[in-house]
């Protein structure tokens, strides 16, 4: 799995699921992109990315929901003097607020490989090579999450010892200056070393100038022909958009259109499982 | 031509009156150089001049001259000494860039704009010379300590440099990373480079050394490696009284991560006035074990139990929790939040810190923050005295203060439990050692322990 085949592959996702309002569209994405990283990543790392998911989403919904009166099938009404949520509550805003709760979901969880897949100097190496002194320094400074992480415990339990105790949000001083302190200090002590190494000294190569291998030009295909054959499909006016507004109706559904997100399976056979 | 050549080279960091080096007349010349000297001397100042760091990374001023093959230190910038001096720092933690060993020691490369197609060859010939051409395809997360500071000298070689500095580089590894470390620069030497390092425990490369210099007081002088001399063993500490009642015990105890046991079956307990010392390999649990005593980690199973008062633990990185303006604060909050009225002058004496006890600690140097973490937390009288790795990346002056201070706390009562490699303290404080490792933890017989 190359970091350029994902990065297409979300693009493409992203494409469709943003260029339109119809539901069925964000569904058959969703349901692409809920397939690839099941195959590529299993559920259990995907866990808590999905409980996230589905509190963004659940949230959207309900704003929607209480912000917008508008529509004509009516649930219930609270009374119109309350600020704020006073008024009609529709199934027609429900309804919406459910949809962009999905391209919240979809969007999310199609960026979401990589983090999910990659490490982060797989991200880099796919920037392009006017990027690569910046990508550098940012991969650099990734190698010192996990210390931050361990002297942020490390730091409150030595604390906890010296008498330390967690009385509100300024009590906290304590553990995190001493965290951001050392976190700076790693920081510029990587920095030293990077240019002990003569980085940012002149033009730079790369040791690693990686080609693509053919299952990451199947996926890249794939992507590509998603994206475009979606695009013609809503340039002929196939992939038409929904509005639930004032009536709620079913969304138009065309297979050719639905054709072009089947295109984003293709990971499903070409990503192998990362550990 | 003289590989180094510095001049009344005197320098101060931003913001400081006194120069850290202080008109430093020094030549060094082609083989194996040594540099010496006490903590906070200016040893890693001089060594950073080397390849221009000092001053263009830390900034401050500097007065008379530096010349590196020839270069002029003060006016050529690090990223162009960086062709001619490699340099390896003392944590290998914090100069990995990339996440694979090919790919780390080829970073100097791509700094130089060396062709792909040339890199495979360079990088090989680095890996050989340091001695690690077998980790070639391995992840760098997966490296040892010792094994992650040989690949920096891979990584600072793979440059070919005409000199090869090293600032302690095995100040922060246990004994046997510091062997790999130590083997690899000899190996380094024998190749026929030039290269200075300053090291604690450099006895094994005494032999290969064409020049020793003194770094102290910010004054460094040239002497003959005849002139050194190994600073004799910590004398045992002497004891007034005898332990007295159980003050921790640990009973059929499982401790570990996630549900998943790294010790299991532990049955130990110390005494008022002991000192029980924990040794055995890296990520045998030594670490766990004094969690679980100290009460930062519940057990899986089994029993813990502490007599009633202060605990005091000091973590392996204790410099991370250094945040006071001072460090007669920061020895001055653990009594404050104790209850002690003692002075923290006593401690700060103890531990050779007086003269620096008004300066900011994160402004001292590595040798001296450790000391100024270790005054913080063993403060005043503490009951149960918890040490994680205390002695790691200090020299023999502090050891023999931490030593002297643990045996008055022991003195005084405390229960003391230590976790390291150092067998000079084993030697010096252990009543008992408990050997950790293999998911288990075994008493050796005091007889083994002080052999």
């Amino acid at each position: 799995m190359d970091g350029r085949s994902v990065a297409a592959w979300a693009a493409a996702c992203l494409f469709i699921v943003l260029s339109t309002t119809n539901p069925a569209y964000k569904l058959s994405v969703l349901g692409a992109v809920l397939a690839v990283l099941l195959v590529s990543a299993g559920i259990t790392r995907m866990r808590r990315l999905l409980l996230g998911v589905v509190a963004i989403a659940g949230f959207a919904t309900l704003l929607n929901f209480v912000s917008a009166h508008l529509g004509t099938t009516v649930l219930f009404s609270l009374p119109a003097g309350l600020p704020a949520v006073g008024g009609p509550y529709t199934l027609e805003a429900l309804v919406f607020g459910a949809s962009g709760g999905l391209t919240i979901a979809t969007a999310v969880l199609a960026a979401s490989p990589f983090s999910l897949l990659l490490e982060p100097q797989e991200v880099v190496a796919a920037l392009p090579s006017a990027l690569s002194r910046t990508g550098t320094a940012v991969a650099a400074s990734m190698n010192l999450v996990p210390a931050i992480s361990q002297s942020f415990v490390q730091v409150s339990e030595a604390q906890r010892f010296r008498g330390w105790k967690a009385r509100g949000p300024r009590s906290w001083a304590e553990v995190v200056v001493p965290v951001v302190l050392t976190s700076v200090e790693s920081s510029l002590q990587l920095a030293e070393s990077m240019e002990a190494r003569g980085f940012a000294s002149g033009s730079r190569t790369s040791a690693e100038a990686s080609p693509l291998g053919a299952s990451d030009w199947l996926v890249i295909g794939g992507a590509a022909l998603a994206a475009a054959s979606f695009a013609l499909a809503r340039l002929a006016g196939w992939a038409a958009d929904w509005q639930p507004y004032p009536t709620l109706g079913m969304p138009a559904v065309d297979p050719r259109a639905l054709l072009s997100c089947l295109f984003l399976l293709v990971p499903v056979v070409t990503w192998r499982r990362r550990a | 031509m003289a590989a180094a050549r510095l001049t009344r080279l005197t320098y101060w960091y931003p913001g400081q009156e006194r120069p850290a080096l202080d008109h430093v007349d020094l030549e060094l010349g082609d083989g194996l150089t040594l540099v010496v000297g006490p903590s906070g001397g200016g040893k890693s100042t001089l060594l950073r001049v080397l390849n221009g760091l000092v001053p263009h990374f830390h900034g401050g001023r500097i007065k008379g001259s530096a010349e590196v093959r020839g270069m002029d230190v003060v006016t050529t910038p690090t990223r162009r000494l960086a062709r001619d001096v490699g340099f390896v720092f003392q944590d290998p933690e914090l100069q990995t860039v990339y996440d694979t060993v090919r790919r780390e020691v080829a970073f100097g490369l791509e700094n130089l704009g060396v062709p792909p197609a040339k890199m495979a060859g360079l990088v090989d010939d680095a890996l050989h010379a340091a001695g690690v051409a077998e980790l070639a395809v391995r992840r760098i997360k997966t490296l040892s300590g010792g094994e992650r500071q040989r690949v920096a000298i891979a990584s600072a070689l793979v440059m070919r440099p005409c000199l090869l500095v090293l600032d302690e580089p095995t100040s922060q590894l246990d004994p046997e990373g510091a062997a790999l470390v130590v083997d690899a620069v000899g190996m380094v030497v024998d190749q026929g480079r030039t290269v200075v390092t300053s090291e604690h425990r450099f006895e094994n490369l005494l032999g290969r050394a064409d020049a020793l210099v003194d770094v102290a007081g910010g004054r460094a002088q040239t002497a003959g490696r005849d002139a050194y001399r190994r600073p004799p063993r910590s004398p045992r500490a002497s004891r007034a009284g005898t332990p007295g009642p159980v003050a921790w015990s640990v009973s059929n105890a499982a401790a570990g991560f996630g549900g998943e046991a790294v010790l299991e079956g532990v049955d130990l307990c110390g005494r008022a006035g002991e000192v029980v010392l924990l040794t055995g390999p890296n990520g045998g649990g030594k670490s766990t074990l004094l969690r679980l005593i100290a009460g930062a980690m519940a057990p899986i199973a089994g029993r813990v139990e502490r007599a009633p008062g202060r605990v005091a633990y000091l973590p392996q990185n204790p410099v991370a929790l250094l945040h006071r303006p001072s460090v007669r604060s920061e020895v001055e909050l653990t009594l404050a939040r104790s209850g002690e009225p003692e002075s923290p002058a006593g401690i700060l004496e103890a531990l050779g810190l007086s003269a620096v006890a008004d300066r900011y600690p994160r402004d001292l140097s590595c040798g001296e923050r450790q000391r100024a973490a270790i005054a913080a937390v063993l403060a005043g009288r503490p009951d149960l005295v918890l040490l994680d790795e205390p002695t790691r990346g200090m020299d023999a002056t502090a050891r023999d203060a931490l030593i002297k201070l643990v045996a008055r706390l022991r003195d005084a009562g405390s229960a003391v439990v230590l976790a390291t490699h150092d067998s000079d303290l084993e030697h010096a404080l252990a009543d008992r050692t408990v050997h950790v490792g293999g998911g288990r933890a075994v008493e050796r017989s005091p007889r083994l322990a002080t052999a």
